[in-house]
């Protein structure tokens, strides 16, 4: 078993890893400032009721942001000190998630429709959020990320990114009607501020999963996994903050259960993949192309085109969708999805492009370093094996064939060791082409481990 | 690492490329956009004297009590313009937006002198709803270049209250 996961580089001489700290500390530094400033900044100058609940909220920010931190690390330690800090870290985010609906129910939710419809709009958007999520990391099909990491994504796009925009847009929109002409104009002002401030306060997360968690950011396909995770947290926030908005504005007039249901439909179903989760993937593809590039130069333009293309597919949505009215009709209804599909649905198909692109690379390279593996003797992978681990079908196959035999334990027993596996293959590719900073070690590691599970298989 | 391997990365990295091109246009086209409907160098100078939103009775089509920034959903109002603070070379209207940007009651466009005749502008009850919807509605006399409107002259913020 591995005892630790942070042993000595292998190179004493890299200072790839130090300096990628270094940037995620300045990073997150740079997020508590900037929520810090902004909370205070609101409320001294707007004082409004969201402005106070921001301010009010920054501790619950502060719990969640630590908590996620201790149970991201927790599983890079060993097993007794990581129940420890996975208690530690539960503890925390139960505090921060507990401390920041209050604020969110309390000071913004109830002030424009109740408690109750809070409650049920957010309800409403946990089921498709929850399928968003799972359909997100499903798309990884060679390699999937652990539920952990997606869930972090989706809590920062929920919580932190979305704090982390008050200010900004209350302050740009505050002056963009202050001081342009209303109409297409200030739609285009409104649009570059969702676009740029938006995308930016979401795509922090994956930058600082892309410098913290390496080992578990692989490739382009696992940028998009993320990305798009916390899209969908985003999404979800927002959602609840626009059905309860319309709610109470048009409840008196007996409309109000309709307007939040027309939006839930427009953001949880028709939207759910074709927004935010579109606009963050393409920051994570970005990402995750900068991960495997050698020159800085490279790795730079990538990550900025990942950041240009979110800001471009979120502007031209916010700025355009208005050109494309919809009737009061029945046919109103096509054309809201025709709107839908003609204005994101390009982005949707270039992201979608970019991951069967990536599955299929990962999957072309996951192969030939299982051949190669075989080909060693070592017998973590036989090769016989490697076909059936190539394929996510076959790899199925495998384990409903076990659950014949051995039941859910020998499920789960074949799932471990595939997921090994491939881990061990996943490593080969990355030391194969020099970008891991883990020592040897690790990889020695993960062929032992694949063993011991092997046995475990045989055993059952 | 194989030379196709490093290929297939590539076509990902020219792709990404590629798309961020497309991107930089649109975000161009938006940027022209802004410039097109915010032309720079359109300041006048003139101010549009706004004397007040009141409660409006639909009934006499006149204002009534004291200029208020905020009425109940069930109150109508209207803004009155003082036109002759304008200077008549101008092309002007006035329009209502509400929360959601969408125009609710307009006067013009025209001259300021061809415009006297209709100093109130009361917001509209959108059709199939009893009274006004809740939020925050914004008043502004436009200056219009090539029937564009290019310039705000005055401006108002008035909040309905839900209750």
């Amino acid at each position: 078993m591995i005892q630790s996961t942070n042993p000595p580089a292998a190179d004493p001489e890299s200072r790839l890893r130090p300096g990628r700290y270094r940037i995620a500390i300045a990073i997150a530094a740079l997020v508590v400032f900037a929520l810090i400033a902004s909370s205070i900044l609101n409320y001294v100058y707007l004082d409004s009721i969201p402005s106070r609940a921001s301010l009010y909220g920054l501790l619950a920010v502060a719990l969640i942001t630590l908590g996620t931190y201790i149970l991201v690390r927790a599983f890079n330690r060993d097993r007794a000190a990581r129940r420890k800090h996975l208690i530690r870290a539960g503890v925390l985010i139960g505090l921060g998630v507990l401390l920041w609906l209050l604020i969110i129910d309390v000071f913004i939710f109830t002030q424009s429709a109740g408690p109750v419809v809070a409650a049920v709009c957010a309800l409403a958007c946990v089921p498709t959020t929850a399928f968003g999520l799972f359909v997100v990391r499903r798309m990884d099909r060679n390699h999937k990320e652990p539920w952990r990491l997606v869930l972090v994504a989706a809590a920062w796009g929920a919580i932190v990114a979305t704090s982390l925009v008050v200010w900004g847009e209350t302050v740009w929109e505050s002056s963009a009607q202050h001081a342009l002409v209303p109409g297409p104009g200030l739609d285009a002002s409104l649009a570059f501020m969702a676009g740029i401030l938006e995308e930016l306060a979401k795509g922090l997360a994956v930058v600082l999963l892309y410098l913290v968690m390496r080992n578990e950011f692989d490739d382009i396909v696992d940028g998009i996994v993320y990305g798009a995770a916390v899209g969908l947290g985003f999404n979800f926030m927002e959602s609840v903050s626009y059905m309860t908005n319309l709610y109470s504005i048009f409840a008196p007039e007996h409309f109000g259960e309709v307007a939040a249901g027309i939006q839930w439909y427009g953001r949880q179903v028709l939207g759910l993949f074709f927004g935010h989760a579109t606009y963050t993937a393409f920051i994570g593809a970005g990402l995750g192309v900068a991960r495997q590039m050698h020159g800085r130069r490279q790795k730079a333009l990538a990550i900025v085109s990942g950041f240009l293309i979110a800001i471009a597919g979120h502007f031209s949505w916010d700025a355009w969708a208005t050109f494309f009215p919809y009737q009061a009709t029945f046919f109103g209804l096509v054309e809201i999805h025709l709107r839908t599909l003609i204005m994101t649905g390009p982005f949707t198909a270039a992201v979608i492009a970019l991951l069967l692109a990536g599955i299929g690379y990962e999957g072309r390279n996951l192969r030939d370093q299982m051949e190669k593996e075989a080909a060693s003797g070592s017998g973590a992978i036989l090769l016989d094996e490697v076909t059936i681990l190539a394929s996510p079908i076959k790899r199925l196959r495998q384990r409903l064939h076990a659950f014949e035999r051995n039941g859910f334990a020998g499920y789960l027993k074949v799932s471990r060791l595939q997921t090994a596996q491939l881990d061990l293959a996943m490593e080969r590719w990355h030391r194969e082409r020099k970008e891991t900073d883990t020592p040897f070690e690790a990889e020695e590691e993960l062929r032992r481990r694949v063993l011991d599970l092997r046995h475990w298989v045989a055993a059952a | 690492m194989s030379a196709v391997t490093y290929d297939q990365l590539r076509t990902l990295y020219r792709t990404l490329l590629v798309f961020a091109t497309v991107s930089v246009v649109i975000l161009s086209i938006g940027l022209i956009e802004f410039v097109y409907f915010e032309p720079p160098g359109q300041t006048s100078g003139a101010n549009a004297h706004i004397e007040g939103v009141f409660k409006f009775d639909p009934a006499t089509h006149d204002v009534t009590g004291p200029d208020r920034s905020q009425f109940a959903r069930t109150e109508q109002f209207a803004a009155k313009v003082d036109w002759a603070s304008i200077p008549d070379n101008f092309t002007v209207d006035a329009k209502w937006y509400d929360s959601f940007g969408s125009v609710e009651g307009e006067v013009g466009p025209g001259s300021p002198a061809s415009l006297a005749a209709q100093p109130l502008v009361p917001v509209t009850v959108p059709p199939g709803f009893h009274y006004v919807l809740p939020g925050r509605y914004t008043f502004v006399v436009e200056r219009l270049s090539d029937s564009v409107p290019v310039e705000v002259l005055g401006r108002r913020y008035v909040v309905v209250n839900r209750s």
